[in-house]
């Protein structure tokens, strides 16, 4: 018995793949880009466009740029965007709200070049009931694909008004992509460390309709980021943009809808 | 005097009318004696007398006039009547059977034509124990310093001047045999030789096989013989044929735990691997980890890098020529094997002795148990063989063959799972025209399907699916030992699905992707010539012409990739062709007896593509597409320069430099979607690609101590308009600098240690030189492709194999195969990856919380210390 159970330890010490952190060295650079991160939706709000730099090193704060003169124009009016705190690369439209199907164009000025991207948004289906499961004695989110059109769906948790938040960081936020592509590496994609939360947490939803250049530049960020590691992995490289050269990131327009759940199983 | 010949003969006619019966009777006791006979620098009669002592047959014949050259002949545990067939062709004598003695005569010509200054000595060179052809077995003259080798079939044809002649037959592995051969005539020679017997030789007898190295005229070609496959420490003691390449210099092999590889720089899907001439479209198993070719089932394995046979084309990079064995024709064997991942049985044997026989072989896998234990969502995990031959001689000119391979993997986990299945068959007939005149007619059947289920529950699966129907015609004329001709047509059918989804195991009445088939004509002629002493030459063309058949249709795209017309094609309409002249030729210039030069050039066509953006090691959506309007056909040109050099103890070193550029090479638009992708043909991208290197191998493959050692310094670039900026990049086989070490030792006649050991420079791949935040997640930006390179791979594997039985002459011999693969534990990463953090058990993973994820470099990698044991026997 003993034999039998070494040679089954060593059956599966061989099978095991391994993984471990590394310290690699690699050429970084610092390419001369500017990082767009905005959506503009169909909530009246003030919508945010973040602008910063790349980075060398991972999980590095990123360097914000400041001082750009932003602009979203839909052919008829334009609004110009304010830099709000100061020097924070955080700049803020006035409450408007945007109109499905509407083309907008996000025009930045900075460094004496303009960058330009336009996009529309799609319309958005409802959202599915929000599903949760215990997992060792926490909450864990059930995350399952549902409609016809791509979407991806935000999830800001927090628990800070429960006796369970002894701490600072009472909230986390799970973004589930859900693009209605197949794809080997999604299939096989690596395994998620679970995001677990306490019971009478607050969970918002807010679903995101994609237009096909956004479901694009989604699916190839997901290639690089979330689906990447897994055993069919796919040639690496840059994810598109919707902006001129010299600008990555994306400037999307979403239709949103959104609700609010206590969970208390 | 006349009168009483005729008379006697008239006697002699009515005595063998009259004993007819009792022939056949004395025949059948023939057919039943097994003797061992041997004569070193004897007398034919002294081989009479061995046979009729051992076998207890009187002769009956007039000494004077029996041949009193000097022979050597050795048969062990073989039938008389072969024997006596052996006689009979070798010394030109007649046997007349009469009661219970055999009268021997001198032959009589019979042919009347017009005297011929030359006479052509043919056969078959075969295994004495197994009757298995030897490939590439020499055949050489001595006084004629001429020679020949066997085909694919082992048929030899070798015609020289009228005369008497010391013929050596041999072979890597085998005893050589020396006879005299008077060649008053054309005559038929079988040759069977011995399996050397085991021994502790230190000193080693070297054949003419290496003659063949030098002397041919074939460039960039590497036989590896099937004992090296064998011997090689195997990873979890499945011996496999396509892993045992990495140690053949200028074969990149992917990864750990992969049956891909990379030829003089060369894309993957540029290597044709045929079994018995059957395309076998996905050669692995376990995704990659073992591959689907037996050696147990092998007879020969030969690869060329680039400079193939006109016969032999359809990829740019190099065809693996694997030829199974016929199955033993002398007595019934059994073989299997037993270890941890898999359990194989054969069985062979004749169905009529010398005639016919067959082989068939089965392997399953048992690893879903093993794997079950990490993951209880794995439903399927296995993978399955099955390989058999039958042939059957019918008359001395035809022989016939059906081989079949089917193999297939499953991979099935919760609701999702891959699967994907080789079936190959091949009809052959070889028909000996005459003594000089060979013909191989081959219809062959090969198909290759790739499953990925999306939902097992409501069976949606997505199926590519890849099919070749082929017939063909080898000729072989063998002018003389200096000429020999080859030609032959073929016909070529294909059809491609390039993966369609098929719900509740329904095909689609509209595909959405089109399927498409096509035909393809080759001709070809070869000419191996040698000038003179020094000089040889082989020249040969390929015509190939490509043409696509509906029902299909095809996009048409703008500059800008923008789909601006679909053309449809109904059922059998032929379009969009492509006629390609592939010319080849390879000269050799023998500098003395132990060294030669070659140089070679060949352009090389291939009309079939792989579409697949994967930088996975293992199996994946295997696209097959035809060359068409939107891709066009790969073509190559290599010219190569080699020296080859027969050292002491045995050994010979080749060493062959080569440089090699390929056009219409494919690679893909930045995250390609290449499933269920109507538009699939848009995502490609097209451009040039070159190669060039120094390869050197010694090898001996004979003594108590074998071995390989290679050395390779290859460089591999692409050049693509739209990847990289318009960039030359390193392709993902440019690993300049590679080692390989493998060597075998007999300790005793029981044990038998082997050790490999590779090194290469670690494989390019594209870093990140900066990242940038969205909504939570941290992208990687690229600058040049393959900026970076994975650490530099080694590894070393060591075996020990041990024969239980003491005798060697059991019925059953077991043996035992110890196996460590990467001894020394070294990490050789297959990724790096930069998206995981570390948990608080040290797991890496995904972050799914993306407001405060923390993450980390990471490397995965396979197989560190794998040990293994298994059991072989083989019941003979």
């Amino acid at each position: 018995m003993r034999n039998i159970i070494f040679l089954s330890t060593v059956v599966l010490f061989t099978f095991t793949r391994c993984e471990e952190v590394i310290d690699a060295r690699t050429d970084v650079g610092n390419p001369d880009l500017i990082v767009v991160e905005g959506i503009i939706t169909n909530e009246r709000i003030n919508h945010k466009i973040k602008l910063t730099r790349p980075y060398q090193t991972q999980n590095e704060t990123p360097a914000r740029v400041s001082g750009a003169f932003v602009r979203i124009t839909n052919g008829t009016d334009t609004l110009t965007l304010t830099e709000s705190p100061a020097l924070s690369g955080e700049y803020y439209t006035p409450k408007v709200r945007a109109v499905t199907r509407q083309p907008y164009t996000l025009i930045i000025e900075t460094d004496g070049k303009q960058f330009l991207a336009t996009d529309s948004s799609e319309p958005v289906e409802p959202l599915s009931p929000l599903e949760v499961k215990k997992l060792n004695g926490e909450l864990t989110l059930v995350l399952n694909e549902s409609g016809t059109e791509a979407n991806f769906i935000d999830y800001n948790i927090n628990w800070k008004n429960t006796p369970a938040c002894t701490g600072d960081e009472c909230a986390g936020k799970v973004v589930f992509y859900d693009l209605k592509t197949i794809d080997v590496n999604e299939m096989y994609k690596p395994k998620e460390d679970k995001f677990t939360f306490p019971e009478r947490s607050v969970v918002i939803r807010k679903k995101y309709s994609v237009s096909p250049a956004f479901k694009a530049y989604l699916r190839a960020m997901m290639s690089e980021t979330r689906w990447r590691g897994g055993v069919f992995d796919v040639e690496r490289d840059n994810v598109p943009t919707n902006f001129n050269e010299g600008a990555t990131g994306f400037f999307a327009v979403s239709t949103v809808i959104s609700d609010t759940t206590v969970i208390n199983l | 005097m006349l009168t009483l010949v005729k008379r006697s003969a008239k006697i002699l006619s009515f005595f063998f009318l009259l004993y007819t019966p009792a022939f056949f009777c004395f025949a059948q006791t023939l057919n039943d004696a097994i003797i061992s006979v041997e004569v070193k620098n004897g007398t034919v009669e002294e081989l009479l007398q061995q046979v009729s002592a051992k076998a207890n047959i009187r002769f009956s014949y007039n000494p004077r006039k029996l041949d009193q050259t000097k022979i050597t002949y050795r048969a062990v545990e073989k039938n008389v009547k072969e024997i006596l067939r052996d006689i009979s062709a070798t010394f030109k004598l007649d046997f007349q059977f009469l009661e219970n003695q055999v009268i021997v005569k001198q032959m009589k010509v019979a042919e009347k034509k017009p005297e011929s200054s030359t006479a052509t000595l043919s056969g078959t060179i075969t295994d004495s124990k197994t009757g298995e052809a030897l490939i590439g077995t020499t055949l050489f003259i001595k006084e004629l310093q001429a020679g020949t080798s066997a085909n694919a079939f082992g048929f030899y044809s070798l015609t020289v001047p009228k005369g008497r002649y010391e013929v050596t037959c041999s072979f890597v592995g085998y005893e050589s045999v020396t006879s005299t051969i008077d060649l008053a005539s054309s005559i038929n020679h079988n040759i069977t030789l011995m399996p050397s017997t085991p021994v502790l030789e230190e000193v080693v007898v070297t054949t003419n096989n290496s003659l063949d190295v030098i002397k041919g005229t074939k460039c960039s070609n590497v036989h590896v013989p099937v004992v090296t496959v064998e011997e090689r420490p195997a990873f979890m003691g499945e011996m496999d044929v396509i892993k045992s390449l990495e140690s053949v210099p200028g074969i990149k092999l992917h990864s750990d735990g992969s049956t891909f590889y990379y030829v003089r720089g060369g894309n993957r899907d540029q290597n044709l691997i045929l079994i018995d001439d059957a395309p076998i479209y996905n050669p692995s198993h376990i995704l990659g980890i073992f591959s689907t070719i037996v050696p147990d089932v092998v007879n020969d394995i030969n690869i060329y890098k680039g400079d193939m046979p006109a016969s032999l084309g359809g990829r740019i990079s190099s065809v693996l020529d694997v030829r199974t064995k016929k199955g033993n024709d002398q007595h019934f064997v059994m073989w299997g094997n037993t270890n941890i991942i898999s359990t194989k049985i054969g069985v062979e044997g004749p169905l009529r002795k010398n005639a016919s026989s067959y082989l068939l072989s089965a392997r399953v896998s048992k690893v879903k148990w093993f794997f079950q234990r990490a993951d209880d969502q794995i439903k399927k995990f296995n993978f399955h063989d099955l390989t058999g031959k039958i042939n059957a001689k019918w008359g001395n000119r035809n022989r016939f063959y059906f081989s079949f391979y089917s193999g297939a993997d499953y991979f099935i986990r919760a609701n999702k799972g891959i699967s994907w299945s080789n079936n190959a068959g091949t009809l052959r007939w070889n028909h000996l025209f005459n003594d000089k005149l060979f013909l191989n007619t081959t219809v062959c059947l090969s198909g290759y399907d790739y499953f990925l289920y999306t939902d097992i529950e409501k069976d949606i699966k997505w199926n590519s699916h890849i099919s070749n129907f082929n017939i063909k015609n080898d000729f072989s004329y063998f002018i003389n030992p200096d000429h020999e001709l080859t030609f032959g047509l073929s016909l070529n059918g294909y059809a491609f699905n390039p993966g369609n989804l098929q719900t509740n195991g329904k095909v689609p009445d509209k595909y959405a992707i089109s399927v498409r088939n096509s035909g393809e004509l080759i001709l070809y002629g070869n000419d191996e010539i040698k000038i003179n002493d020094k000089l040889g030459l082989n020249y040969g063309l390929r015509l190939t012409n490509w043409a696509n058949s509906g029902e299909a249709f095809e996009f048409i795209f703008d500059k800008n990739r923008n789909p601006i017309d679909t053309l449809y094609y109904e059922k059998g309409e032929k379009y969009k062709q492509f006629t390609n002249l592939e010319p080849r030729f390879t000269l050799n210039y023998v500098l003395n007896e132990n060294s030669s030069l070659k140089t070679s050039f060949s352009k090389n066509v291939q009309n079939i593509h792989l579409i697949t953006n994967s930088v996975s090691p293992f199996t994946s959506l295997e696209v097959w597409l035809p060359s068409s309007y939107n891709i066009k056909p790969q073509k190559s040109r290599q010219v190569t320069l080699g020296y080859y050099r027969n050292a002491r103890w045995g050994t010979s070193i080749s060493t062959e430099v080569y440089y090699k550029r390929m056009w219409n090479q494919i690679d893909y638009n930045p995250h390609a979607e290449t499933l269920l992708n109507p538009l699939l043909e848009r995502e490609l991208r097209f451009g040039k690609a070159n190669a060039y290197g120094l390869e050197v191998l010694a090898r001996k493959d004979q003594g108590r101590l074998r071995g390989w050692i290679g050395y390779t310094y290859s460089r591999a670039k692409r050049k693509f308009a739209d990847i990289n900026n318009g960039r030359t990049f390193n392709a993902f086989s440019d690993r300049p600098h590679e080692i390989n070490l493998l060597l075998s030792y007999d300790i005793s006649l029981r044990w038998n240690i082997g050790a490999n050991w590779v090194y290469y420079t670690g494989s390019p791949y594209s870093a990140p030189i900066s990242y940038y935040q969205f909504n939570g997640e941290e992208v990687p930006v690229y600058a040049q492709k393959n900026n970076a390179r994975l650490p530099d791979y080694h590894r070393l594997d060591l075996s020990a194999n041990f024969r239980l039985n003491k005798n060697p002459n059991n019925k059953i011999i077991h043996t035992l195969a110890f196996s460590i693969f990467n001894v020394y534990g070294r990490k050789n990463p297959l990724f790096i990856d930069y998206n995981k953090t570390e948990t608080s058990n040290g797991e890496l993973r995904i972050p799914q919380n993306v407001a405060d994820a923390d993450r980390v470099t990471s490397q995965f990698y396979l197989f560190r210390f794998a040990p293994s044991i298994s059991y072989n026997f083989k019941w003979l």
